[in-house]
């Protein structure tokens, strides 16, 4: 019922795109809001890697060429129709993707931005020599797809292009909502936290950059009809610009977002040929600007320093639009002005501002506090109890380990044998090489000699995502959570490996993916629960007090249903009071037979919950043994206070 | 033989300018971490303004040189102040690659609106005939490219090595929390790298563009090729980028030649794809440690 | 000559230090001890600008500095031989040494003879003068340790602030590291020493304040605190009571 009332806005939205035409009449007007609802779906496609995995793409204007040539040669020599060439288009530019993304792989920032550059160079090149293929710079001619036996007309391709643009926001905001759409935004917040969450940095990358691809190419399948005449030097770096500009400027994750930066995009250079217009709007921008400084400012919700700079932007191009008889000529350097004020001042797009100055202006809450955490059901058993059975029995053996960097030994041949059912701590003073331990055994480190075995088998040279999925989980010295990510969003990202669902049951809200979804919420709010956070699923995790945050990550460790639990320094920074809840909490997990490797430095809470204890000195195992004999050992009384 | 010398001494003049633009790039990654994408950009206003100083002012090549750096110097200023700096501060990486992206752009549109859209003739300031030498042609020209070039970097080489302020920049570039305990004042040093790098940047586009035609788009495909050349030497390697640019130079001039000049750009955009797949730090830079 | 009140400071969300007092009289080893995590090298980065304190107040030689730059600090005559000697790796050790005199090349600072101090310098460390020409990324742990001091020592400080010279030496370098911090005593050097080796730190100190969970748990002349049981129990728990 609830959701019915929500899609009414949209219902009516839909309902007014279809009557567009008839009531625009002039296919001038109908080819333009074509246009604009071409480039929202391929900034859907863009939104992923630029919103969700949060890196600069300037490859996309090379997807969306890939995509019209492909419709175009296949229509061209031969002549296939367009119930063909759309999913062939599809098909092939997310192939495309997928090229795109193995040099992307182990690169991140300005190196992959230089991927995507040098790629889309590549592309544009290729697509103007190889004539034989494509015509080269004479271009191909289409006419409109055959409806019933003949041509299209203009309305009906219109609605052709809407049916798709509706499809292609369904697909999209099912994916960003499901597993996917957190496997992304994971990579981008943590990329050392997802692969040790079990999601594989690596495969995601390549999954967002083919789907990315997939929907650049229907695009640029649809554009191709839609201009009925496609040439090489469309897809240049230029295209590949304005793509970003309209993804930042109209707001990041979000499918409003796409659509109005795709407006933009469209109707600004139209908006530049016409000096007249582009003064008129100019100025009605600036007064806008400025009453809505002037606004925030007497409400006191921002300082004079912060508005200076956009409102001299806005009030100073109104005044350079009247300066000049032609802005045409500017067009760029407009683009480019839009972008930096768009990177410093709009971070968060027109609808990220839109929503945060509505919120500042009408006096509302900040943040939502839980307002959606559904009711526990205490009858689940989150906690997948490892049984009882084997306890005492060898989990981990670590044997003889040596691990160097150049000249240091960090880990100088360290055997360790922790048994099922324990709490085993790992001490040392500072530079001991308990936090190289634990990137060892997570696989974060190949280890120079020695073997890792876990239940038997050797770990090394395993990926931090295998072992993550084998039954190893950890928590970081610096905490590593998904910071943009809510709490419970957080906890799903650990609960990954529970999904069985592809792409197509996603897209389709399939039966299973429902199922999945439902059951991974439940279990996320009851781990919540356990560790007291259940009042702020919520909430952003980089929001969260930071004792929270720690309960948080090992909530998240716990969701992997691991049978080993490694906390690198859970008490570090936490007060009293936090320091008692966490040692309830693992003692809890402990009875359910998880066994834990524990670094610390707080003694007190190495003493009271640790079975055996462990200490490290310079890369080496100095001592090892009960708590108590452990403190009063000599040795480990001069490694920690000297002589 | 007489083919492959000219494809060598081509390629070698050709590749010089690639490793001084792709210098001004390890310049300001080394010390801030930053790039600038509109380098290319820098390049092109250096050759215009040294156009107009020489066409219009009547100024001799040579005196117009150090007019040009000195542009260079405020051009790169300019970009890190309104570009970089602001971006550093919000610790937003996305930040200052858009931005530099966008001045990049603004700088493009604002040369083709002074001095038009066409490519422009760069009067030489040697001899055009070429001279032979061991089989094949080389421009006089060609020669002061490879000799500035050169002399450029080993003149930002002796201020590093021997100056007190080049060596805070070399400490600002190694640690920078270190340096500022020094005493030093890494933002200022930040500032300095980028005027230092677009100086760069503008010293190449005049040495440049006697050879080929000056015009507000001559930026854009050697920028980059230049970022081909720091990402493939290495953006920590002074030797490495001039060996990458080097590979990069004779690979390209060779495809041209063999294959045909439309695709002389591919080979080397390949091989920066196939670098940043397989060793990102670059041929001869060194991989870094993850810190967790 | 250096005084710290009430000083506040943590890293985004978590507050480190909840407000301590130290004081650093001129001419004296004052040492700052405690456990890891207890908050010794966030309070040496607030002194010297690496981060910026939350609350209360920092004064060198009557200046108050909380809030301002490192470079600021330095050229006012606080030297720092920070946490992981953190030295330039790529440049020799002459130009490490000539580096830390940074200021008084630019002025900043009293010039006085760079060279001669250059010279002094290398003979109070001889390990060092040996490998003057050598990389300091080449160096050992322990002689790394040397050139930072020896770096801090060019700029000719009001102050020499020490972060845990002894973190991963071996014993015997331990050693030569605290005769080093003696003899500069000796010549009047004002230092503040933070350490975890206790003992040794206790040896050499005029006066000690021990850091626990970001608070001053006690504090006293070197030689009392040294024999002080609430010492041990902050660095290895069983005190009880916490």
């Amino acid at each position: 019922m609830m959701k019915l009332k929500s899609s009414i806005p949209l219902l009516i939205a839909i309902a007014g795109l279809f009557c567009l035409p008839l009531v625009l009449q002039n296919p001038y007007y109908i080819h333009l809001a074509e246009t604009i609802l071409i480039y929202t779906i391929l900034l859907f496609g863009l939104d992923i890697v630029v919103g969700y995995v949060g890196q600069v793409s300037l490859g996309h204007a090379a997807l969306f060429g890939i995509g019209s040539y492909t419709a175009g040669i296949l229509f061209f020599q031969l002549g296939w129709p367009i119930w063909i060439t759309i999913p062939a288009s599809i098909v092939v530019t997310a192939f495309f993707g997928g090229i795109l993304a193995l040099p992307a792989l182990k690169v991140v920032g300005p190196y992959l931005a230089m991927v995507t550059l040098a790629f889309g160079t590549i592309a544009q090149i290729l697509i103007n020599e190889m004539t034989w293929l494509t015509e080269g710079p004479l271009g191909i001619k289409l006419t409109l797809p055959e409806l019933m036996g003949a041509p299209m007309n203009v309305t009906e391709y219109f609605w052709l292009v809407a049916v798709f643009c509706i499809l292609a926001l369904i697909v999209i905001d099912r994916l960003v909502k499901s597993q996917m759409g957190r496997a992304f935004e994971a990579l981008r917040d943590s990329p050392i936290a997802c692969d040790c969450m079990g999601v594989s940095v690596y495969r995601f990358k390549v999954i967002a950059f083919v789907i990315s691809a997939g929907f650049a190419g229907l695009a640029g399948c649809l554009y191709a009809y839609s201009e009925q005449y496609i040439s090489p030097n469309t897809y240049n770096n230029e295209l590949a610009v304005l793509f970003l500009l309209g993804i930042i400027m109209g707001g990041r994750k979000s499918r409003l977002g796409a659509a109005i930066g795709a407006a933009i995009i469209v109707l600004l250079p139209k908006l530049l040929d016409d000096i007249n217009l582009f003064r008129i709007v100019a100025s009605i921008i600036a007064v806008v600007v400025v009453i809505g400084a002037a606004m925030a400012l007497s409400k006191k919700v921002t300082t004079p320093r912060r508005v200076v700079v956009p409102v001299a932007g806005v009030v100073g191009l109104a005044v350079f639009s009247f300066w000049l008889n032609s802005i045409a000529d500017w067009r760029l350097s407009i683009f480019g002005f839009m972008i930096l004020l768009v990177v410093y001042y709009l971070q968060n797009g027109i609808v990220g501002f839109a929503k945060s100055f509505y919120q500042s202006i009408a006096g509302k809450a900040k943040t939502v506090r839980g307002g959606d955490a559904e009711v526990v059901d205490d009858s689940i058993s989150f906690i997948s109890a490892v049984g009882n059975q084997n306890a005492g029995a060898e989990l981990l053996k670590v044997d003889s380990v040596l691990m160097q960097f150049g000249g240091l030994k960090a880990l100088n041949k360290v055997d360790l044998s922790i048994k099922r059912g324990t709490i085993h701590g790992l001490i040392g003073p500072n530079g001991s090489g308990k936090s190289t331990m634990m990137n060892v055994l997570t696989g974060i480190y190949v280890p120079t000699a020695g073997n890792v075995l876990y239940a038997g088998e050797s770990v090394v040279g395993k990926t931090s995502s295998d072992i993550a999925l084998s039954g190893i989980a950890r928590t970081f010295q610096n905490v590593q959570l998904f910071g943009e990510m809510t709490a419970i969003q957080n906890i799903l990202v650990g609960l990954h490996h529970t999904f069985k669902s592809n792409m197509v049951e996603i897209a389709l809200h399939l039966p299973r993916y429902k199922r999945e979804e439902a059951e991974a919420h439940a279990r996320a709010m009851a781990l919540l629960k356990f560790v007291g956070l259940d009042d702020l699923a919520n909430e952003e995790a980089r929001n969260l007090p930071y004792g929270k945050q720690r309960l948080l990550e090992i909530a998240r460790a716990l969701a992997l249903d691991p049978e080993l639990l490694l906390l690198d320094e859970p008490a570090a920074g936490l007060t009293a009071p936090d320091i008692q809840e966490l040692l309830r909490i693992i003692r809890k997990i402990r009875d359910n037979g998880i066994t834990f490797i524990l670094i610390e430095h707080h003694m007190d809470v190495v003493m009271s919950v640790c079975d055996t204890v462990s200490v490290l000195d310079f890369g080496q195992k100095i001592a090892e043994g009960k708590p108590a004999e452990v403190q009063a050992d000599e040795k480990v009384i001069h490694a920690y206070l000297g002589a | 033989m007489d083919m492959l010398a000219q494809i060598l001494s081509s390629g070698i003049a050709v590749g010089m300018i690639y490793a001084v633009i792709a210098f001004g790039f390890q310049l300001t990654f080394a010390t801030s971490g930053t790039l600038n994408f509109g380098q290319g950009e820098a390049l092109m206003l250096g050759a215009l303004v040294g156009l107009t100083c020489v066409d219009t002012f009547g100024m001799n090549y040579w005196a117009m040189i150090p007019i040009v750096c000195i542009f260079g110097m405020i051009q790169g200023s300019f970009v890190e102040l309104i570009g970089v700096r602001p971006a550093i501060k919000i610790k937003s990486e996305f930040g200052w690659i858009m931005s530099t992206i966008a001045l990049g752009i603004i700088f493009k549109n604002v040369a083709e609106n002074i001095w038009g859209r066409d490519a422009l003739p760069f009067p030489s300031p040697l001899p055009m005939e070429p001279m032979s030498f061991l089989g094949a042609n080389i421009l006089p020209m060609e020669i002061l490219v490879v000799v500035g070039a050169l002399v450029m970097m080993l003149l930002v080489e002796f201020f590093n090595r021997k100056t007190i302020y080049g060596k805070a920049v070399v400490a600002t570039a190694n640690d920078r929390d270190a340096a500022g305990l020094m005493g030093i004042n890494t933002s200022m040093v930040i500032t300095f790298s980028y005027a230092l790098s677009s100086l760069t940047a503008a010293f190449a586009g005049v040495l440049i563009a006697p050879l080929t035609l000056t015009g507000a788009t001559m930026g854009g495909a050697l920028g980059l090729k230049a970022f081909a050349v720091a990402i493939i030497g290495g953006l920590s390697s002074g030797l490495g980028i001039i060996v990458g640019g080097l590979i990069l130079g004779i690979v390209e001039t060779a495809t041209g030649f063999y294959i045909s000049t439309g695709y002389k750009d591919v080979p080397g955009l390949i091989l920066l794809l196939l670098v940043l797949a397989y060793k990102p730090s670059g041929l001869f830079g060194k991989s870094a440690i993850k810190k967790v | 000559m250096l005084s710290i009140k009430n000083l506040e400071a943590g890293y985004g969300k978590v507050k480190v230090l909840h407000g301590i007092n130290i004081d650093v009289p001129k001419g004296q080893v004052i040492t700052l001890i405690g456990s890891n995590g207890a908050g010794k090298t966030t309070t040496m980065r607030a002194i010297t600008g690496m981060i910026k304190p939350t609350a209360g107040e920092v004064t060198l030689g009557g200046e108050k500095i909380d809030g301002y730059d490192s470079h600021k600090i330095a050229r006012l005559g606080l030297a720092h031989s920070p946490e992981g000697r953190r030295v330039f790796t790529t440049m020799s050790v002459t130009d490490n040494l000539l580096l830390g005199a940074f200021p008084r090349f630019t002025g900043s600072r009293p010039k006085g003879d760079i060279k001669h101090d250059l010279d002094k310098a290398l003979e109070m460390f001889p390990r060092l003068k040996e490998r003057r020409n050598q990389l300091a990324g080449t160096l050992s742990g322990g002689e790394q340790q040397m050139l930072a001091m020896a770096r801090a020592v060019m700029l000719n400080p009001e102050i020499i602030l020490l972060d845990e010279p002894s973190m991963g030496l071996a014993p015997i370098l331990v050693e030569e590291v605290f005769k080093i911090i003696s003899n500069l005593k000796s010549q009047g050097v004002t230092m503040l020493l933070v350490e975890q080796f206790a003992a040794a730190a206790l040896n050499v100190a005029d006066y000690g304040y021990v850091l626990e969970n970001g608070k001053i748990a006690t504090h006293g002349p070197a030689s009392k605190l040294k024999d002080d049981p609430a010492v041990k129990a902050a660095y290895l728990g069983g005190a009880g009571g916490h």
